[in-house]
């Protein structure tokens, strides 16, 4: 049952006593305007416990005019009075009452006007008008016209007559707690230990509250963090590094051909600006142009100094992995990063000139391929990706290269990244003697694929209302 | 990338088997299917094997790979007879000349549109939009041998491909379709390649247009192929890919002779590898003879030298194999990828978070407990959102891309709170108050930074919170600071102060200054603050960069 008021209480103890009364007696008992009781009534009848009831009374009482007449007479009446043998209608004039009291007579056929001669008609009487005056009854003619000649007014008076129901009295005599209600614990009241005597006001559990919007992480950075997590207890350690990267780092230490199309303006943010290239260069320049004694053939051609100086919004985060492995030659390695990346492709709902990209990689003696599909299924297992599976691909810097695949309930087999070994073009001229096993992912999809995004753009220039309403916990069904 | 279409009645014909079988392996080879249609599926495959970019070519590798013909395929070539000169003048404009005769060709309008859909692919994949490479396919019986590759001035006329009067190849620049969207390879030589018959009929102007004397049609028996280029290798890939795909469908191939060299010899080219190294690479286990049998089924002639070596031959249209390790990829597909038993590595090491994303990480924690709601703007942003509308200079240091996509996207960052308005801007008509953060990375010269910074929007925000919330989370990094006056004008003068750590300024609060407000269209005040992490103790300076 719905909780009680105070005042609803305090109603049900005195309908305890009286059972079935009128709210204007209640509300002198409960020191209360009879409104206030009747509103208190209202509630509880919604609960079941009283019954309230609407009596209409329809009541005569004589207006200012009637009450004169109570003392008078009638206006006929008094006129009656004066009418004596050979009287004139001018001698009648005078009296005060024959502006009414004339017509009054004349209409109930009391008297005989000849000339301006006025005669009685025998047996005259207005008593019956005066019975009626003095003791008005509704449904008799003569008080309908006194009603009419706003002598006398018909009230209609509304009471509300209040009773306790069964329940309402089961409850009251189970007792009924009738202390005053403390809405907010105060100090002094914890303190002087009068809490003990509090009634504390209660408050419908139902009724929901205005939502609160706390402070919190943006739902994708929560993603972008929780795969840190992973990478971390995996045993990898964190790389940061420049959004603004030479060519050389990012394209020629990474065996991609200078004519190469990726590396055209259509597909890649150049700057105007330049970096010197690092001591050592002539070896990636070497590579590139014929093998550099290794087992490769190299791109053949020509290799120009001017186009590896300059500098471009980095494609990949391969450029940070590489520039960790030519400071880091010894193994083992293993390493991440997450970081965004910069691709010249027209913006849409699932394409964007910015993404995140992570990408790992481990560096060892003997590390195989048959590892990286290991750890490729260990990150995604983690992830809670379940099945995947592999396939052939092709990226410029690695061989062999695949591509990862990840079933997610209700969509089916999802590209999830590529990975591969780098290839020994990438490696050799850095020094760096063991395989090197990479992979990378956009995980703009991931995001896209856990937070239910029809639009890719709303990570970055969201509604806040979305960022509010995001709860910390996504998991989808399916593991993404 | 280069979608290919696969017709199933050609396709099954030349490979021996059902579509089913086809299309159930095809993405084992390296390929995404994007369409399966009723009478051709659509398949996608990687740039490093245009040999796949015709159904000829998926036919002889499936053959392969479903283990109905394996090894290495033999083309015979016989000498046509035909020669051709090269000019020595073309050394420094289009040096390199391919050529071949096909005899034999049986042409529909569906074969003339796959050979057309090659031509164009292997423009794309090796002739780098035919800078690097460009291909001509002439009807030989239109034209009278021996030819001729010269320089030729750029005022001879000849009639182009689909036109039917006669145009200075100047012209043919300006006015062709094909010449428009090529002239930038050529336009600047004194002088232009072009190819010619004994009576100096026109068959190409490289890498332009062919003339239209020697259109390929339906009745075309034996074809003339050219190709020049600027680089050897790519030329004669793509000479073999074509010849050794019309060979797949029943044509004979002969040579010719350019420069007193025969050419193409359509021969393998031999590598022999470590049964060892293959091994240890992939992390399975192989004897010679078994990864000669793998190398068979990728169509690589391949035979045991001994117990740790295997002489592979490689045949002439694997224009991929740079390296011994692109063999043992082919040996890890034919081997299957599924069947490779995936184990993660032993290496043993401690995982280490980035001393700057861990403070990062703090930042948010710290602005999350004030209230704060974390968001992610983009890097790039305009000149009207990072200075104009905030009525700052512009930063010495922000980067210009030089081809951007779209006037919102013209400089990388230099700062966070304009990112923040723009915020607010597009949020105005959510409930108040709005308090909002960003920490990520700006862009001052070429070097990468973190900076934090939030807003904060409603009827009483002001300097006085801004002060506070900016003091909260200096004193929760540890920063001990100094404040000075700033003349910032995004800020309400009297109402702004520089961060300071020693002399050097590490950022600023204020309360944003109503021109700024009018100028993002917001109707409540705002507190902001930013500051730059760097001045944060543990942040390193960032290794590796040159």
């Amino acid at each position: 049952m719905a909780e009680l008021t105070q005042n609803e209480k305090r109603l049900l103890a005195a309908l305890g006593k009286e059972e079935r009364t009128f709210a204007t007696p209640l509300a002198g008992l409960l020191g209360a305007t009879p409104e206030a009781v009747v509103q208190w009534a209202h509630l509880a009848q919604e609960k079941g416990l009283v019954a309230t009831e609407r009596i209409v009374a329809r009541e005569l009482v004589y207006t200012d005019e009637g009450n004169r007449y109570l003392e008078t007479g009638l206006p006929e009446t008094q006129l009656l009075r004066e009418i004596r043998q050979g009287a004139t209608v001018e001698d009648l004039r005078k009296h005060a009452a024959f502006a009414i009291g004339f017509g009054q007579l004349r209409k109930k056929g009391l008297i005989r006007v000849t000339g301006s001669a006025v005669e009685k008609i025998p047996g005259a009487s207005t008593d019956a008008d005066e019975a009626a005056l003095k003791n008005p009854a509704p449904d008799d003619p003569r008080t309908k016209d006194l009603i009419k000649r706003g002598i006398l007014a018909e009230h209609e008076t509304v009471q509300h007559k209040v009773s306790i129901t069964p329940e309402g009295l089961a409850l009251v005599q189970a007792g009924l707690d009738l202390r005053a209600e403390t809405g907010t614990l105060t100090r002094d009241q914890i303190v002087s230990g009068t809490w003990r005597d509090c009634n504390f006001r209660r408050y419908d559990v139902k009724k929901l509250p205005r939502r609160l919007y706390p402070g919190k992480v943006h739902p994708y950075q929560r993603i972008i963090g929780e795969m840190r997590e992973i990478l971390l207890t995996m045993g990898f350690e964190e790389l940061y590094g420049e959004i603004i990267q030479q060519c050389y780092w990012n394209f020629d230490a990474l065996f991609q051909p200078q004519d190469h199309p990726a590396r055209e303006m259509q597909d890649t943010f150049y700057l105007s600006e330049t970096l010197p290239l690092p001591q050592g260069y002539e070896k990636v320049k070497a590579m590139h142009i014929d093998g550099g004694g290794t087992s490769s053939t190299g791109w053949g051609g020509t290799w120009k100094e001017e186009k590896a100086r300059q500098c471009v919004l980095r494609t990949h985060t391969t450029c940070l992995s590489i520039q960790h492995l030519a400071a880091h030659r010894d193994p083992p390695v293993k390493a991440f990063a997450v970081g965004r990346v910069y691709r010249r492709e027209t913006i849409d709902t699932t394409h964007l000139a910015e993404f995140e990209q992570l990408e790992g990689i481990v560096m060892d003696e003997d590390v195989t391929f048959a590892n990286l599909l290991g750890i490729l299924r260990e990150f995604y297992n983690r992830m809670g990706l379940d099945s995947v599976r592999f396939k052939p691909s092709y990226y410029p810097y690695t061989e062999p290269s695949l591509d990862a695949e990840a079933y997610v309930e209700g969509i089916g087999w999802v590209e999830m990244g590529g990975a591969g070994v780098f290839r020994e073009e990438v490696t050799a001229p850095l020094g760096i003697t063991c395989p090197v096993l990479a992979w990378g992912l956009g995980i703009s999809r991931i995001a896209m694929l856990r937070l239910g995004l029809k639009d890719l753009r709303l990570l970055h220039k969201s509604d806040i209302q979305f960022l509010r309403e995001t709860p910390v916990i996504t998991d989808a069904e399916g593991g993404i | 990338m280069a979608v290919i279409t696969l017709p199933y009645r050609y396709l099954e014909r030349l490979t021996r088997t059902d579509r089913k079988t086809i299309l159930e392996k095809i993405s084992l080879i390296g390929s995404d299917v994007e369409r399966i249609e009723d009478d051709h599926a659509d398949v996608e495959f990687f740039p490093d094997r245009p040999d796949l970019f015709s159904p000829e070519g998926v036919a002889r590798a499936m053959r392969g790979y479903l283990g109905i013909e394996t090894g290495l395929p033999m083309y015979r070539v016989r000498p046509s007879g035909i020669s051709f000169t090269v000019d020595p003048n073309l050394a420094s404009i289009r040096p390199v000349l391919g050529a071949a005769v096909i005899r034999g060709v049986s042409f529909d309008d569906e074969s003339i549109q796959s050979i057309m859909s090659l031509q164009e692919s292997l423009h794309w994949a090796v002739g780098r939009g035919r800078s690097k490479v460009a291909i001509g396919i002439h009807d030989l019986d239109t034209v009278t041998p021996p030819f001729r590759y010269i320089a030729s001035p750029r005022s001879r006329r000849f009639v182009p491909l689909d036109y039917c009067e006669e145009m200075s190849m100047d012209e043919i620049l300006e006015k062709h379709p094909k010449g428009r969207d090529y002239a930038k390879i050529v336009r600047d030589f004194p002088l232009f390649p072009l190819i010619v018959d004994q009576d100096n009929h026109v068959l190409s102007f490289p890498p332009i247009i062919n003339g239209e004397r020697t259109r390929v049609t339906i009745d075309t028996k034996n074809i003339l192929l050219d190709t020049t280029g600027t680089d050897t290798r790519a030329v004669s890939v793509a000479v073999n890919i074509i010849c050794t795909a019309m060979a797949e469908a029943g044509a004979s191939i002969e040579s010719v002779s350019v420069g007193g060299e025969d050419i193409p010899t359509l021969a393998p080219v031999e590598r022999s590898v470590s049964v060892k190294e293959c091994s240890r690479l992939l992390g399975i286990e192989l004897t010679a003879p078994q990864m000669a049998m793998l190398l068979h089924k990728m169509r690589f002639g391949a035979e045991a030298e001994d117990t740790e070596t295997v002489k592979v031959q490689i045949p002439c249209y694997r224009a991929d194999i740079m390296h011994d390790w692109d063999l043992f990829e082919d040996v890890a597909i034919a081997y299957g990828y599924d069947r490779i038993i995936s184990q993660p590595p032993p290496t043993y090491t401690v995982g280490k978070p980035h001393a700057v994303l861990v403070r990062a990480d703090l930042v948010r924690e710290v602005l999350c407990g004030l209230g704060y709601l974390e968001v992610m703007p983009f890097t790039l942003t305009s000149e009207e959102i990072m200075y104009l509308r905030m009525q700052r200079p512009e930063h010495p240091g922000v980067l210009r891309v030089m081809h951007p996509i779209s006037i919102e996207n013209t400089i990388v960052r230099t700062d966070l709170i304009p990112l923040l308005l723009e915020f607010l801007a597009m949020n105005r008509h959510r409930e108040l108050p709005q308090r909002l953060f960003t920490v990520g990375d700006v862009v001052h010269h070429c070097t990468t930074h973190q900076q934090a910074a939030g807003v904060s929007t409603h009827p009483e925000a002001d300097f006085s919170e801004a002060y506070a919330t900016a003091d909260a989370l200096l004193h929760e990094l540890s920063l001990e600071y100094t404040t000075v006056e700033s003349a910032d004008p995004a800020f309400i003068n009297g109402r702004r102060a520089d961060i300071m750590a020693g002399n050097r300024k590490i950022g600023m609060f204020g309360e944003i200054h109503p021109a700024v407000l009018n100028g993002f269209e917001l109707e409540h005040s705002v507190a902001a603050f930013e500051i730059d992490l760097r001045a944060v103790s543990g942040y390193h300076a960032m290794p590796g960069t040159p």
